[in-house]
């Protein structure tokens, strides 16, 4: 009963309809409910099937040194080191330091690697190249000359901006793929982690043409595995998990907890006989239900046009709810539960900025790998695959015990942040933390229950 | 189970603060009154009582359950805040209906038991309406009927008129007089009338220290002989107000009538019945406490 009174305090909130509008709104951009125009359909021989990244030496290996040594020339190294995109600029001893592993995977010489990556520095933005030949000198009046050798041997070669033109170093004969990948992990390490050499992303380098019979394999998984709708369904959960849900319902698990200090009810609960286990149990379950309510519907929304389309096809008709209850859900569990935690320890709404923060670093430590992570500590694991890629079916199955393990983990997360949201409650309801962080206080309490009651 | 409150050797802290400083008392059924000016440690002293401060040293024991029993403590206690409110968006009935689930009642019991006391508090016609939209007294009268919601054995009333127009103020006290049967009801003010219309049994405290415990008789006994009444030209009442301890004076036509407190009257005045707001003020300037030469109301008995 309690339950239901705390679900009705949130859905009969204006909050909560600016939360609702805000998930439609967000999942309406990402085209969700038009997944009818862009039908699964069986390969035909002699179509463009499509990529897929596969780990081929031949292929990686000229490709991660060419971005490499592109990068190298500019001293301009792109990495997200926690996320968000930082670019690194080496100093001389460290580009000396990057040749020397140049020179490794060349066969060549730092020195000579390290002048001719200065001269290939881009001189400017205009989509130019000026090539100079002597020293840059100032006569007695002040003016700048080219002198003296070659005095007026000055290139400029706008074809040669676009690179076409420029010497590129190349993988030495007979190099190890492994000895690469060691000292591409070096260079990553180097820029301080975070860049594109670093040994596990080194396969993006590598992409391969689908084949039909690949293709074909692909559609029939998605058939049959998937059922068609599980795919549609597993797209809206990449698409809501990482656009609002692993967000928005911190705004109403905030609300909910400030709600009795704005009404100035928290005495008159917190001498109530109800237990802080229930009482916070009761709002967490509440709020859950509350965000996850419209999530499934719109989920349905989404998936229901398609049962006509595919109709007389086997389809499986509970995907929108399993997926939204096996996929979407933990993330909702996570940022209600920081809503709450935070909310309850400090009196504040800082839970906002909290949530808004972990939500952005992740999202941002997705950047390199849009399409699909499912890493054990993603706040929203992404599967990030239209029906045009047949779902990539195959790649979801391999890595769905390692989502099982971090859907698994964010419900236990959330459920400790509850656990730990009780406690701080009964400390508060027994005057042991006030308004604000007094966890110290009531942490020293603990040990000494004679200092408790001077709180 | 007995039916009292015990307190022995409470003291409570703030800090390095002292809030209480070793109070004793044994509250009986019917109404207590705790009067006191404010600061004197009241609402402390109340939210200790009902588990909301924990305390330094001493033991409390509530119809013979020890306050550390937290869980007992609030299944028999009834309390009204000296800053009630409620859930503005939400009716009437809607508020108790939240706080009879939260303290576990079952359907039957808890609609029965709203009807009872909307019809107790006088506010079965406005059950539909908001809290937000509630006058003071009618939200204090909610306040009363909330804390009644578990039938509880304890009921703690603070500051409950601070605020009210005198005719919400009388209707509380008889209220909270209705309701006292059996119960020990712990009413907190520093409005001396409420006390003297209501209660029997009181404590006076200041800065966190009980420093009268006994009955209002007693008090009213102790201030026999010692209150009187003059009656002055206005020109004289500066030098009249910093003689006498005051308690208060109304005009006269021309004269003003002062009533005082005074163990050597000056000629000229009239011993007085004492009442409470005398005694009170006596006991405080016995104890040198407060100076109750303070300047009163105009148009104080």
């Amino acid at each position: 009963m309690l339950f239901v009174r705390e679900m009705k305090k949130i859905v009969c909130s204006f909050s909560w309809v600016l939360f609702v509008a805000a998930i439609g709104i967000a999942m309406y951009t990402q085209g969700v409910f038009g997944f009818a125009q862009d039908l699964l359909h069986k390969p035909a021989p002699g179509e463009n099937y499509g990529v897929k990244q596969e780990e081929i030496p031949e292929q990686i290996m000229p490709e991660a040194l060419s971005k490499l040594w592109e990068e190298f020339c500019a001293n301009e190294y792109k990495t997200y080191p926690i996320g968000f995109i930082k670019t690194v600029k080496l100093s001389e001893k460290e580009q000396k330091k990057m040749a020397g592993i140049l020179a490794e995977i060349t066969g060549m010489d730092a020195g000579a690697l390290l002048r001719e990556g200065n001269r290939q520095a881009p001189a400017d933005s205009d989509g130019f190249t000026m090539e100079m030949n002597g020293d840059l000198v100032q006569n007695s009046e002040g003016e700048f000359a080219v002198a003296p050798e070659n005095a007026g041997s000055l290139h400029v070669d706008p074809d040669e901006a676009d690179g076409a033109g420029f010497w590129q170093p190349s993988v030495q004969k007979g190099m190890a793929y492994e000895e690469f990948r060691e000292l591409m992990d070096r260079a990553d390490a180097l820029l301080g982690g975070g860049s594109a050499y670093e040994a596990a992303s080194l396969i993006q380098y590598g992409t391969v043409s689908l084949t039909y019979e690949e293709a074909e394999e692909r559609y029939d998984l998605a058939v049959n595995s998937d059922r068609i709708t599980g795919g549609y369904a597993r797209l809206f959960a990449d698409y809501a998990t990482v656009m609002v849900m692993s967000l928005l319902p911190v705004f109403p698990a905030v609300i909910l907890c400030m709600k009795d200090r704005q009404a100035r009810m928290e005495e008159l609960i917190h001498t109530n006989r109800v237990t802080a286990a229930r009482l916070v149990m009761s709002r967490y379950l509440a709020l859950v239900a509350a965000c996850i309510l419209p999530v499934l519907i719109l989920s349905y929304v989404s998936n229901i046009p398609l049962w006509g389309v595919y109709g007389g096809m086997n389809l499986d008709y509970l995907a929108p709810a399993r997926y939204t209850f096996g996929w979407i859900l933990p993330s909702v569990m996570a940022a209600a539960a920081v809503g709450m935690f935070v909310t309850e320890l400090t009196g504040t709404p800082l839970a906002v900025a909290v949530q808004g923060l972990w939500w952005l670093l992740d999202v941002n430590a997705g950047y390199r790998s849009l399409s699909s992570s499912y890493s054990l500590f993603r706040l929203a694991p992404r599967h990030n695959a239209g029906p045009r890629s047949w779902f990539r079916t195959q790649e979801y199955l391999e890595h769905r015990d390692g989502l099982l393990c971090n859907r698994l983990l964010f419900v236990a997360g959330s459920f400790a942040l509850v656990a730990l949201t009780i406690w701080i409650y009964e400390q508060k309801r027994r005057g042991r933390i006030k308004d604000g962080i007094s966890l110290v206080r009531a942490c020293s309490g603990l040990g000494n229950r004679k200092g408790q009651s001077e709180a | 189970m007995k039916d009292q409150i015990e307190i022995k050797g409470l003291n409570k802290f703030y800090g390095k603060k002292q809030a209480l400083r070793n109070v004793n008392l044994t509250i009986r059924q019917g109404m207590f009154g705790l009067l006191g000016p404010n600061g004197a440690g009241k609402t402390t002293f109340m939210k200790v009582l009902v588990t909301l401060l924990p305390r330094k040293e001493g033991e409390i024991t509530v119809c013979g359950i020890p306050i550390e029993n937290r869980a007992e403590i609030r299944r028999i206690i009834g309390y009204l805040p000296q800053d009630f409110s409620m859930y503005p968006s939400m009716n009437v009935a809607e508020a108790l209906d939240y706080l009879a689930i939260l303290s576990g009642l079952s359907g039957p019991v808890r609609r029965e038991r709203i009807e009872r006391l909307l019809a107790r508090v006088n506010l079965t016609e406005h059950r539909h309406k908001k809290v937000g939209a509630l006058s003071g007294g009618m939200k204090r009268r909610l306040g009363v009927a909330q804390a009644l919601l578990n039938d509880p054995k304890v009921l703690i009333v603070d500051e409950p008129t601070a605020g009210l127009d005198p005719e919400e103020r009388v209707r509380l006290r008889n209220l909270l007089a209705e309701v006292a049967g059996d119960r020990i009801v712990i009413l907190s003010t520093h409005i001396v009338g409420d006390i003297e219309a209501a209660c029997e049994d009181i404590a006076i405290m200041d800065q966190g220290q009980v420093i009268y415990d006994g009955t209002v008789e007693h008090l009213l006994d102790a201030a026999e002989g010692q209150v009187f009444t003059i009656t002055a030209d206005k020109k004289e009442l500066p030098r009249l107000k910093s003689e006498l301890a005051i308690t208060g004076m109304h005009s006269q036509g021309q004269k003003t009538v002062l009533r005082f407190l005074s163990a050597d009257p000056p000629p000229g005045a009239v011993a007085g019945e004492p009442n409470m707001e005398d005694a009170y003020m006596l006991y405080l300037h016995k104890n040198g406490i407060a100076a109750p030469s303070r300047e009163p109301e105009e148009g104080g008995r």
